[in-house]
């Protein structure tokens, strides 16, 4: 099944190839066409006709589509097929490289030559090994500029600048100061600066207060906290497992806080790298930076268990999936899921592929594990070895003990159990008694088989000829429990009510996890002499299964309510379970000194296990637990972990061997070595996929869309980059400062690029709406976690604390499956950085879900930004939005006396401007009939305080 | 055609960013006028809404809607071929007939169980497909496949497709609506009416006819006069630093959000006010039935039929929540006690569902709503060992639609003689929202969205539509 598909490579590549190097008139006719079959005909096909366009003939190019016809041979210029395509406006989202612009130029320029219709087909709309992100990477130097403006040198804006001209675009003016300082306080911390920053920055009259501007925010320690939570979104990194019973992971958290420390410490990515996948291999006995395998187990994980093997394989399958498009996504930007079931539809990318990253994986378990320093490691073995010998030592003398008496329960075991009264019965248990006058009755539970007591019902019957249940509510009855279980969401659900209503399909629950006790009062006082009670009187399920069954209590009656007494018991009962009916056989048929024997080995071992359970247990860290896979990992055929086919060695993509060649270990190779050398092979300095996908990375941050569009996938149906040359350039300056990414913020940061305003212009904005080629800095609105931190920090209420366990901006509940409610009031615990916050999967809080926060189901390399009345309502309306304009209101109370100033201070803390005349005056006048909360709500939900220019 | 190389919203506002003023805010937003949204269709609709009923836990199609009448002759024998499976929680006993009748209904004379009466009087417009499938025998997954066609988390939902395909055709509500059962919310939450790696714009609104949208009402700290106030400001802030940055149509949009969220808090409470219905009307849906659940969910039919009336694209009402400690309980997970369990959940569905559909009817709202009962799977027709309920079976089991473009009083497909698998025109998730989408007007092929390199759809790779239950006008 590997040839076909080797070949369709190899031609693909031919074609490419062909295009790529085109020199005479027959081969630009081949390449032009060859492009127009390959780039084109996906949308402007004979069928799809898009635009009313069908480029699969010359006739269809010559009668052209809405827009007029598309082609007239001999004058590119005046084609609009060469036209759209030059100036990057096709194909749509994937511009071509511009040595492609000039094929067709070329082409048309001599004729148009067309002798074939086109057909498109799938060998046709995929991608050979040639991809541009699967070469090495380039070394071109910043193109030389006639016409830029001075400031315009860096080598990042010659190689903006000449794109620029190309298009016909020209730069705009640099930003103010005031301007500049919010965009990059926002960008590097995620925080707006405050008045004494922009102050200080505004007045600063050294030539480098930029630079200086720079170095401080890069220094800051909210750096770490901003860049961290955008790894964290590219890592999917939630603290709930997801799915059904979506528990939280309480131990996620140093994940979060590694990530931060290691943006903060410009630790160089190819270690985090390592980190990531073999954090364990690399850093053993070093928690701090062990942790970090919580990257591979980040992703959610279905923590229903299910008994079918079909079920279970497949979860497996699953979690397995989701490490690997993790990792492939995060890091080379591939999508290697997409090889799951077949090859790749449109990367060079073997379903195999998928499988060697599977091998490397299949050790990984989505589970928490000891993470701790070498020393506490190996303090903890030596005191808990002694213990785990003696408690084995113990265990076998009482193994022994029991052996010897054997026999002897053989014999009497039945006389034995004749004195007893048979154990207790879920379905229902009879308690009968000399006939007694009461008018309460009640049952005390002091023990249970598994878990907290349940009741469905408690039946109180009347002696004499006619029995009847006294107890039901329908005759009057009463009943009360000393604690019962609370459903949040159904509060009547175990209500102690259900023991007296002749339903046996509900039932009361304790909600002292080790006893209960319930009441019943009869209407009147009655004879009565027996009770019946049942824990599953439906039969539904199996005794083992069955928990929460009373097995040790005492039943009383009383006529007052006050004074009790005993009416029966479960003393004479024979225990629950078998175990402790064997326990008390051998009991039973010891001598005095076998007895006292076997009474002080199980005090020994009571004793032994309660100085182990004394040791202070290693913490542990969700990040994975590892094991030594049994089995080679085999392909499954059509992605079907029931159908097995080939077995696969663990290794490195086919990918990219045409650059360098791919690892590949043993069937045995120990399971950590696995991940270590995908590891190393990814931060090869070979690998042109890794510096290309980190430094579009930073510049998407930057610039809120990378080179490339599609920060997670370099591959044929992400988007192509608008400057494949900077990106080259730029991914060279990574491995240039060593893997950190701090200097690379730096120079990218200072450039005139970014440097520039975000006026608007319309001529540009006809030829580049979206500003791709940067005209214009793209202006754009904050991150959910920004503006509630934006809002913190200018109410002046926000906690810096960092690192440690989260907040939760939810109450969590859990019965079987956890709930979260919406908080509605909010303390000082959740006024700490929104990076901070336990953020459950699939849980959206208020503000945070509603500004397009991903719910880390899925990796989110670049976020959405939507617009919905939703928004405005929980900006306008959250209880913490009221909480933090009455703060804010203080903070201006306190910082200023007159109406006129607490606006002028509210303008430079939330748009860090001073009010114009205008909006001074409207804004006393609210402050002063509606007052200064009012006023900061109305601040809060300004488009200024949202958007960054 | 929806997809990535075709114009994105910003794009489109950027194009109208010149000449915004004649642009309707809606349409700003994405919710475009019915003569857009007709636009944006692949060919003419059959349906303009949907109504989407869901049973979570699992509701067994051999209990409910589709009729074993072999299970009887081989109640308490083995079931051949498959002795001691095993499936979700464990081994399965011997072969369990239903404890209920199956009585003829309709004209068709379809066999219903006698648990569901009311429903069973409209078997006669009801298109059955016994022959789902799903691809996982759990909950969570299993639920989030129901509604995104993804067994993992994080796709978009059918509803925020739809969303995304066609937009409003009501300005003042909400676009996607979720009405949770008052008992909770359903396995695995919020991911079930997500907008995935959509636009979170396309995420359905929550409420029900008990707790009302969040954040919606003015706080009792703002009076009319503040609020009134506070708009006129931010009003005067916005325009000003519209003005100051020009070309940037994303900040109109914005202010338009708040003129929007202004007249939702003015429409959605009129949608909810049930109070404006009539008695017959209540006593039809049964909204003041005893059993508090069954009243609860009754006035969900309701609020839903208000939302459908209001042009709400699509809702979701759900009539049972997640798991709770008690198996069956909440949903229709009915592992231990079936019997019990569904004496319990068929009356709180029943009669409020069936009245709901007449409701719908007889004020022509069927003629362009399509309307869709699912759940997760179906259930085995074996006892779980050891107890009288039945475990899960994602291997076949029944949904149904009807109303706008349906076929009434057909049965497609079917599962063996047992109930145990699909066995007859076996069909699939992508099959039922290829339908769904052809009804809507669209090709499932071609709505698409990109992420993490591939144009993702709802119907994934898979689908087609099931035209045997489409109604073709002669």
């Amino acid at each position: 099944m590997k040839s076909p598909s080797q070949a369709l490579l190899v031609f693909v590549s031919m074609l490419t190839a062909a295009t790529a190097g085109a020199q005479g008139p027959e081969e630009a006719e081949t390449a032009a066409l060859e492009l127009i079959q390959n780039k084109c005909l996906v949308c402007h096909n004979s069928e799809a006709r898009t635009s009313g366009l069908d480029l699969a003939t010359l006739d269809g190019a010559l009668a052209g589509g809405a827009h007029g016809p598309a082609l007239v041979p001999g004058d590119a210029d005046q084609s609009p097929l060469y036209g759209k395509i030059a100036a990057g406006e096709m194909p749509l989202g994937n511009p071509l490289p511009r040595k492609e612009h000039d094929i067709v130029r070329r082409w048309i320029n001599a004729g148009a030559p067309w002798p074939r219709a086109l057909t498109q087909g799938e060998k046709r709309s995929r991608d050979g090994p040639d991809w541009w992100s699967l070469q090495p990477l380039s070394e071109s130097d910043p193109p030389a500029l006639q016409n830029a403006p001075e400031s315009w040198q860096s080598p990042i804006d010659r190689f903006i600048h000449a794109e620029m001209e190309q298009k016909g675009l020209a730069p705009s003016p640099p930003a103010d100061r005031a301007t500049l300082i919010r965009r990059a306080s926002f960008d590097l911390t995620g925080l707006p600066p405050t008045p004494e920053e922009i102050d200080a920055f505004v007045n600063d009259p050294s030539e480098n207060a930029y630079e200086r501007l720079l170095d401080r925010l890069l220094a800051s320690k909210h750096y770490g906290e901003r860049w961290g939570r955008h790894w964290l979104d590219v890592v999917r990194f939630g603290e709930s497992h997801g799915y059904e019973q979506n528990h939280l992971r309480n131990n996620a958290w140093p994940f979060r806080d590694y990530v931060i420390r290691s943006f903060n410490d410009d630790k160089p990515f190819d270690q985090m790298v390592l980190e990531h996948l073999a954090g364990d291999q690399v850093a053993n006995g070093n928690p701090d930076v062990e942790v970090a395998t919580a990257f591979l187990v980040a992703g959610p994980h279905d923590t229903v268990g299910i008994d079918n093997i079909e079920g279970q394989l497949q979860k497996r399958a699953n979690d397995l999936n989701d490490i690997i498009t993790a990792t492939s996504g995060a890091f080379l930007g591939l999508t290697v899921h997409c090889a799951r079931c077949h090859d790749h539809k449109f990367d060079p990318i073997q379903q195999a592929d998928y499988y060697r990253m599977q091998s490397i994986f299949e050790g990984v378990h989505f589970d928490q594990r000891a993470v701790a320093k070498t020393e506490q490691i190996q303090k903890r073995e030596r005191l808990i070895r002694p213990i785990e010998e003696a408690l084995e030592r113990t265990d076998k003398e009482l193994q022994a003990l029991s052996e010897q008496a054997e026999p002897l329960i053989e014999q009497q075991k039945p006389s034995i159990v004749a004195r007893y009264r048979p154990p207790v019965d879920a379905k229902g248990t009879e308690e009968a008694f000399e006939p007694v006058e009461a008018r309460f009755v009640r049952m005390r539970i002091s023990g249970t088989y598994r878990g907290t007591p349940r009741l469905d019902e408690l039946e109180v019957w009347t002696s004499g000829p006619k029995p009847r249940n006294a107890a039901l509510a329908s005759a009057g009855g009463k009943a009360s429990a000393a604690s019962t279980r609370k459903a949040d969401d159904d509060p009547k659900a175990y209500s102690v009510d259900h023991v007296i209503d002749g339903d046996f399909a509900k039932r009361w629950i304790s909600n002292d996890p080790d006893r209960g006790e319930v009441t019943v009062e009869l209407a009147r006082p009655e004879t009565i002499s027996r009770i019946f009670w049942s824990r599953d009187r439906l039969g539904g399920f199996q005794k083992t299964f069955l928990g929460g069954v009373p097995t040790e209590y005492v039943v009383e009656t009383s006529l007052d309510g006050k004074s009790w007494r005993k009416a029966a018991d479960t003393e004479d009962r024979l225990p629950y379970t078998e175990a402790e009916q064997d326990e008390l056989i051998l009991m039973t048929v010891l001598d005095a000194d076998g007895r006292r024997r076997r009474q002080s080995l199980l005090q020994r071992k009571k004793k032994l296990q309660a100085e182990l359970d004394a040791i202070p247990k290693l913490p542990t860290v969700y990040a994975g637990r590892f094991e030594q896979p049994e089995d080679p990992t085999r392909l499954f055929e059509r992605g079907n972990p029931m159908n097995k086919g080939e077995a696969i060695a663990p290794g490195g993509l086919s990918t990219l061997e045409n650059i360098f060649p791919r690892f590949e270990l043993g069937f045995e190779a120990p399971e950590g070595e696995r991940r270590l050398a995908l590891a190393r092979w990814i931060t090869d300095d070979r690998n042109p996929l890794t510096p290309r996908v980190l430094a579009n990375r930073v510049w998407h941050y930057h610039f809120g869309r990378g080179l490339a569009g599609t920060p997670s996938d370099f591959g044929y149906n992400g988007e192509r980059p608008t400057h494949p040359e900077l990106l080259d350039w730029l991914a060279q300056r990574v491995l240039t400062y060593g893997w950190r990414l701090k200097p690379l913020h730096k120079e990218i940061m200072m450039s005139a690029a970014y440097r520039q305003s975000s006026r608007y212009d319309i001529d540009a904005a006809n030829i580049d709406r979206e500003a791709r080629y940067l005209w214009r800095f793209p202006p754009r609105r904050l991150e959910a976690e920004a503006i509630r931190d934006a809002i913190l920090a200018v109410s002046g209420k926000l906690d810096p604390t960092m690192g440690g366990p989260g907040f939760r901006l939810y109450k969590y509940t859990v019965d079987n499956v956890a709930t979260y409610y919406p908080r509605q009031e909010f303390d000082e615990a959740t006024f700490r950085r929104s990076v901070y916050h336990q953020a459950a999967r699939s849980v959206k809080v208020d503000l945070l879900g509603q500004y397009d926060c991903p719910d880390s189901a899925l990796p989110a390399p670049k976020r959405e930004v939507s617009t919905s009345p939703l928004q405005a309502l929980s900006l306008l309306n959250n209880p913490f939005m009221l909480q933090q304009a009455v703060f804010f209101a203080e903070r201006l109370s306190g910082e200023a006396r007159e109406p006129q100033d607490q606006v002028h201070r509210a303008y430079r803390l939330a748009f860090g401007r001073a009010p114009t005349p205008e909006e001074q005056a409207a804004a006393v006048d609210l402050i002063g009939q509606q007052g200064l909360p009012i006023f900061c709500r109305a601040i809060f939900n300004a488009n200024e305080f949202l958007y960054v220019m | 055609m929806l997809c990535r190389h075709c114009v994105s919203r910003r794009e489109f506002l950027g194009d109208v960013g010149q000449g915004l003023a004649g642009i309707a805010l809606a349409q700003l937003l994405g919710a475009g006028t019915p003569s857009a949204a007709q636009n944006r269709t692949h060919h003419p609709a059959k349906a303009k809404r949907v109504l989407q009923i869901f049973c979570p836990g699992g509701c067994s199609h051999i209990d409910t809607f589709e009729h074993k009448p072999a299970l009887e002759k081989w109640h308490g024998k083995p079931l051949p071929g498959e002795e001691s499976f095993v499936s979700f929680q464990g081994k399965n006993g011997n072969l369990m007939k239903s404890p209920w009748t199956f009585v003829p209904s309709g004209e068709s004379g379809k066999k219903i169980s006698e648990l569901l009466p009311h429903l069973g009087k409209l078997a006669d417009d009801m298109a059955f497909i016994h022959s789902m499938t799903s691809k996982t025998n759990t909950h969570g997954p299993a639920c989030v496949m129901m509604n995104t066609g993804f067994v993992v988390e994080g796709f978009p939902s059918a509803g925020a497709w739809t969303s995304y395909a066609l937009g409003s055709e009501n300005d003042n509500l909400p676009t996607y609506v979720t009405i949770p059962d008052v008992r909770g919310i359903p396995p695995a939450g919020p991911a079930n009416w997500g907008a995935g790696f959509l636009p979170a714009e396309h995420q359905a609104i929550v409420f029900n006819a008990a707790e009302g949208i969040r954040n919606l009402e003015r706080p009792a700290s703002v009076s009319a006069e503040a609020e009134e106030a506070t708009r006129k400001f931010l009003g005067l802030m916005n325009r000003r630093h519209a003005e100051a940055h020009p070309g940037n149509p994303e900040l109109t949009a914005r202010i338009a959000s708040y003129e929007l969220a202004a007249r939702m808090q003015l429409s959605a409470p009129e949608a909810a006010d049930l109070s404006q219905e009539t008695a017959a009307t209540h006593r039809l849906y049964g909204t003041e039935d005893p059993n508090p659940l069954q009243a609860a969910y009754a006035r969900n039919c309701l609020l839903a039929r208000r939302l459908i009336e209001r042009d709400v694209r699509f809702v979701t009402l759900y009539c049972g929540s997640r798991a709770s400690g008690v198996d069956g309980l909440l949903n229709w997970d009915a592992h231990k006690t079936l019997q019990a369990d569904y004496e319990r959940h068929c009356p709180i569905l029943d009669r409020p569902t069936a009245g709901l559909i007449k409701d719908l009817r007889s004020r022509g709202l069927l003629d362009d709503t399509l309307v869709l009962w699912t759940t997760e799977f179906g259930r085995m027709p074996t006892h779980q060992d050891g107890t009288l309920g039945r475990d899960h079976n994602p291997d076949g089991f029944t949904v149904w639609m009807l109303g706008a473009g349906v076929k009434g009083g057909v049965s497609y497909g079917a599962t063996d003689e047992f109930g145990r698998k699909a066995v007859e025109n076996v069909s699939t998730i992508y099959d039922f929202y290829a339908t769904v989408l052809h009804l809507l007007g669209l090709d499932h092929q071609q709505l698409t969205y990109y992420h993490n390199g591939i144009e993702r759809r709802l119907t994934d790779v898979h689908g087609h539509v099931i035209q045997e239950i489409v109604d073709t006008p002669a």
